[in-house]
């Protein structure tokens, strides 16, 4: 829900001219909607080209000679939706476990005193620091051990793992800010700590809760080295991999390519979509003031 | 305070549940307890990694392999197909954790033979096979008087042009001479509106192959009798000579930093004049059929016979302790080298073959004909020796600052990399 | 930012219950892998990946003495640098236009999500045909609109390749410092703003005096993080400089990696050794950075 601002009323001085701003405004929110697009418009036009097409010179901005059958080619190849699959499993079991995992170690490092409490939140910052890219070797040795390579499960912790710091962090700091007031007052109702985090902290935590969730979907849905060095078989392999077998230095399908990356953003475009109003709801609807 | 230690327990146990669940999401592809235990007990089935040419051949060829292979030797097969540009890491991650595959298909092999880790011929190939192969890789397939290196496949470079852009600048037949060659690609380039007379590719991809079959025709070589050749004068005349080519800007631009793929591309778009390939890029010329071009022997500096340069990818094996997958491969070989097999396979990639009854059986294509006959003389980098694994990589980073540098500072920092590497 | 302060202690055991699954990711995927690096960083390996033995502290003798270290670090840092300063103010800029109202702004934020929805690969395999010197749609459009006669080689000529890969580096970090401001703005209650404006404060006054102070959480999260994320970025450095050899343009992350597989050196124990330096460079610089936020903070009360 976005604050509202204040209406003018109808018959209002400058109504034309807030009119007017508002169109300039759309224009500008047009322009400025257009540069973060342009890339991804010769990607989509680029997947309704044929390959040669891609790489010709001078290059055309429109097709030569528009291929229309290309997106229906990449859905349905069978490959394709095996690698669609796993990227949906893993983000989303990434996801979920990430929520699970870092709502109640924030809650609790946020406001409560315990020993250990700020060596635990400098490591949570010093994870943050490293990248799986770096790690990748011994992370494959880890799960050989454990008899977990090729597996969701392996992908899913990782990504979870390297995404929790992000999520500690950010909901730390909502956690933080909530009013002592409120959970006192639901404290001197009798709630148990528990209960106090699932009904009171946790609706006023909820923009921190969106954040953390389409941040790691996201980085678990684009996330590359690691599915790379993990998975095997090419059914079990995300997106991200999987879609590089279409240009190879023997071949290359530039129009497959670039469908299937169109078709990649889009769950993502839609999660955000779905969520956006949550993300950008202020704290200042309804709470305890 | 008792609930909620409740509560948090049963999360925490949710959790453990979940995170177990989604482990038993799919079948570790690890430890096969067959092909780990030592001691003596055999394996009973072995593990490939292979390296993917083709996006519909690749796989198709090996899993079917795989189903015969046990079909006819009762030991199975577990395959994992590679992209080139991951695996060399892969295959490092591999035997860093000491998890080597049975087999693997790789550019190289001394540097693995080397280290003690793989089997020899006199181990795992039968000798008909061995008599069969090319007497040239088996050359250099060999590491200390052993052969390790089994080639899997061939190609050989090629010279093509493009006869429209030929016809357009009138020039009648295809280079004989670098002297020919230097004055048709300024005829071409004279033609303006993007074409480029020579389509070099000197980047960091693979700017040896590049330059081996300059240099082969040049009379040169990369090593000569046990010692390094980079630096000799005819190297260093052919390189000079590309740098001449690149100040007159009778290449595309920027060859230093152009990779195949690349050159490819200008060539299949029909801008290049000339270019050096192999069969996929005639194979993707055929498909698109935008291009019209031919095939000649590579022009030589001075004019005498054309060498070719040919280069194999191996399929080597791995020891494992006790020689427990030794039966596992030697099957695996004895199949694969079979008729039907390995130049099916071959066939259907578009390669070219690497025994002798291969190449008859070859012969009835005719547009393999100017490959198949110099193939037996085909000449190769050395990969037979464990120090041209480190100089691939120098050469391949180094070899283009020759195009803004000088050719003979470059050839001598590299020469001296081998010898220091040796 | 308001601090609601602790409820109260706990016994560190409860503590733990509820940090157990948190610590249990960290320590077990975050933590062991990277002591498994540490210790890779002290073996030799052979060009094959096969473990020698030990070798001491010599990998980071090697690192230190390696000729391309010094032209790796100055490219980190103006690598780092440049991105997170452009990202940070032109983030801010743009969030501050996208908490406004305007018709069509939901499709606008819609847009904004979709280099960062993107895979960092993808997008940089964009880039790389986007920035071709032959088929490439940026000269393309350059030489029509006649700002230039010749193509103009983005990511083969050296003087330009820092640049574009600054441009990407950028454009896919926008979009989530965009939102990390758009909730920073959206907290700040609307009455403050208001307060202040009934009192007489032009806009660029409200703007210093309560916006940005009470955007500070905000600032801070979005330049750590991009520090982080831009320092650690692989895909974009690694497929711009795809045909560039030797390491003219490597960061501290990609030099790591190529020292592993792609070098003259292919040293795993190197690598390995290269990879400590640079957490511990990332740690030092955002410890620093910290310590300078709080110092402030500490003296401001």
């Amino acid at each position: 829900m976005t604050t509202a601002p204040a209406q003018a009323s109808p018959a209002a001085y400058g109504s034309s001219h807030r009119r007017r701003k508002r169109t300039l405004m759309a224009a500008a929110g047009a322009l400025v909607g257009f540069a973060f697009l342009a890339p991804y418009l010769v990607m989509v036009l680029d997947s309704l080209r044929t390959s040669s097409d891609v790489k010709s010179t001078p290059p055309s901005i429109l097709p030569r000679v528009w291929q229309w059958d290309t997106y229906a080619q990449v859905l349905g190849d069978e490959r394709f939706l095996n690698w669609l699959k796993t990227s949906l499993i893993v983000a989303s079991g990434s996801t979920v476990i990430v929520v699970l995992v870092a709502v109640p170690a924030a809650f609790m490092t946020a406001r409560h005193r315990f020993p250990g409490r700020a060596a635990f939140l400098l490591l949570v910052l010093v994870t943050q620091m490293f990248a799986p890219t770096a790690l990748v070797v011994g992370l494959y040795r880890q799960f050989f051990e454990l008899n977990m390579v090729n597996t969701y499960g392996a992908l899913i912790i990782t990504n979870a793992a390297f995404n929790l710091a992000f999520a500690i962090w950010i909901l730390h700091g909502f956690f933080a800010s909530i009013p002592l007031e409120v959970e006192e007052a639901a404290a001197l109702d009798g709630a148990t700590r528990l209960q106090i985090l699932r009904r009171v902290m946790l609706p006023l935590t909820l923009p921190g809760l969106v954040t953390a969730t389409i941040f790691t979907f996201i980085a678990a849905w684009n996330e590359y080295v690691v599915a790379l060095t993990l998975m095997i078989d090419d059914d079990r392999k995300p997106l991200t991999v999987g879609m590089r077998a279409y240009v190879t230095g023997y071949e290359q399908h530039w129009d497959q390519l670039f469908a299937a990356s169109v078709i990649a953003v889009v769950p993502v475009v839609i999660l955000f979509a779905i969520i956006e109003k949550h993300l950008v709801g202020g704290l200042t609807a309804g709470s305890l003031k | 305070m008792r609930s909620m230690k409740t509560s948090a327990a049963i999360a925490g146990m949710a959790l453990a549940g979940l995170v177990l669940a989604a482990c038993g999401g799919g079948t570790g592809a690890g430890n096969t307890p067959d092909n780990t235990v030592g001691g003596g007990a055999e394996t009973k089935t072995i593990k490939l990694v292979a390296a993917e040419y083709s996006k519909d051949n690749t796989k198709a060829f090996w899993d079917a392999f795989a189903k015969t292979y046990k079909e006819k030797t009762g030991y199975s097969l577990e395959v994992q197909i590679i992209s080139w540009d991951n695996l060399d890491q892969q295959s490092s991650t591999m035997i860093q954790n000491n998890q080597a595959p049975d087999i693997l298909n790789l550019n190289a092999y001394a540097s693995y033979a080397k280290d003690g880790l793989l089997y020899s011929s006199d181990e795992v190939l039968p000798e008909s096979v061995k008599s069969d192969i090319l007497p040239t890789f088996v050359k250099y397939g060999t590491y200390q008087g052993k052969f390790y290196g089994f080639p899997d496949l061939s190609s050989a470079r090629a010279f093509f042009y493009n006869t429209d852009l030929f016809t357009e600048a009138g020039i009648a037949n295809p280079p004989k001479t670098w002297a020919e060659l230097e004055d048709a690609a300024k005829k071409i380039t004279g033609l303006g509106s993007g074409n480029v007379g020579y389509a070099l590719p000197l980047g960091p991809e693979e700017s040896q192959g590049e330059f081996s079959m300059w240099l082969f025709n040049n009379g040169g070589t990369w090593k000569d009798q046990g010692k390094w050749t980079i630096n000799s004068p005819q190297n260093v005349e052919t390189l000079t000579f590309l740098k001449k080519l690149a100040d007159q800007k009778l290449t595309q631009n920027n060859p230093a930093r152009t990779n195949r793929a690349d050159a490819f591309d200008l060539f299949k778009s029909g801008k290049a004049g000339m270019i050096i390939g192999f069969s996929p890029l005639a194979a993707a010329l055929d498909e698109d059929g935008k291009v019209k071009y031919a095939v000649a022997p590579f022009p030589t500096n001075d004019g005498s016979e054309s060498k070719t340069f040919g280069v194999t990818d191996y399929l080597m094996a791995f020891k494992k302790p006790g020689n427990s997958n030794q039966a596992a491969v030697k099957a695996f070989y004895e199949l694969y080298y079979q008729k039907d097999q390995i130049n099916t396979w071959i066939k259907s990639e578009g390669f070219l073959p690497v025994t002798q009854s291969g190449i008859e059986e070859f012969r009835s294509d005719e547009k393999l004909k100017v490959y198949l006959d110099t193939l037996p003389n085909a000449q190769l980098t050395p990969t037979d020796d464990p120090t041209w694994d480190r100089v691939k990589l120098a050469v391949q980073q180094n070899l283009g600052r020759a195009m803004t540098g000088d050719p003979k500072a470059v050839l001598d920092e590299l020469q001296q990399t081998a010898e220091s590497a040796s | 930012m308001l601090r609601g302060g602790r409820v109260g202690s706990v016994h560190p055991l409860v503590a733990l219950l509820w940090l157990a699954p948190a610590l249990a990711l960290i320590l077990g995927v975050v933590l062991y892998p990277a002591i498994k690096l540490f210790g890779a960083s002290r073996s030799e390996y052979s060009i094959t990946g096969l473990r020698r033995g030990d070798a001491g502290w010599d990998n980071y003798a090697k690192v230190l003495e390696h000729p391309s270290l010094g032209t790796v670090l100055a490219n980190t840092v103006t690598w780092v640098v440049a991105v997170v300063a452009v990202t940070i103010l032109l983030g801010l800029a743009l969030a501050q236009f996208l908490v406004k109202q305007f018709p069509g702004r939901r499709y606008v934020r819609w847009a904004v999500i979709v280099p960062w929805a993107a895979s960092l690969i993808i997008t940089s395999q964009l880039f790389v045909l986007l920035y071709d010197y032959n088929y490439g749609i940026i000269n393309h459009l350059l030489i029509n609109v006649g700002l230039i006669d010749t193509p103009i080689d983005f990511l083969g000529d050296d003087s330009w390749t820092m640049f574009s890969m600054v441009v990407v580096g950028v454009f896919v970090s926008l979009p989530f410092t965009i939102f990390v401001f758009i909730a920073g703005l959206n907290a700040i209650p609307d009455d403050v703003l208001e307060a202040a404006t009934v009192d007489g404060a032009s806009p660029w006054q409200r703007y210093r005096r309560i916006t940005l102070p009470l955007l500070r959480p905000a600032l801070m999260i979005a330049t750590v993080l991009n520090v982080i994320y831009v320092f650690n970025s692989f895909p974009i450095v690694y497929t711009l400089n795809d045909r560039n050899p030797g390491y003219l343009h490597d960061t501290t992350i990609t030099f790591m990696y190529k020292l592993a597989f792609k070098s003259q050196e292919k040293d795993v124990g190197m690598s390995a050794a290269a990879g400590i330096f640079n957490v511990l460079l990332i740690l030092a610089v955002v410890l620093i950075y910290l310590r300078i936020i709080n110092w402030r903070e500490e003296t401001s009360r």
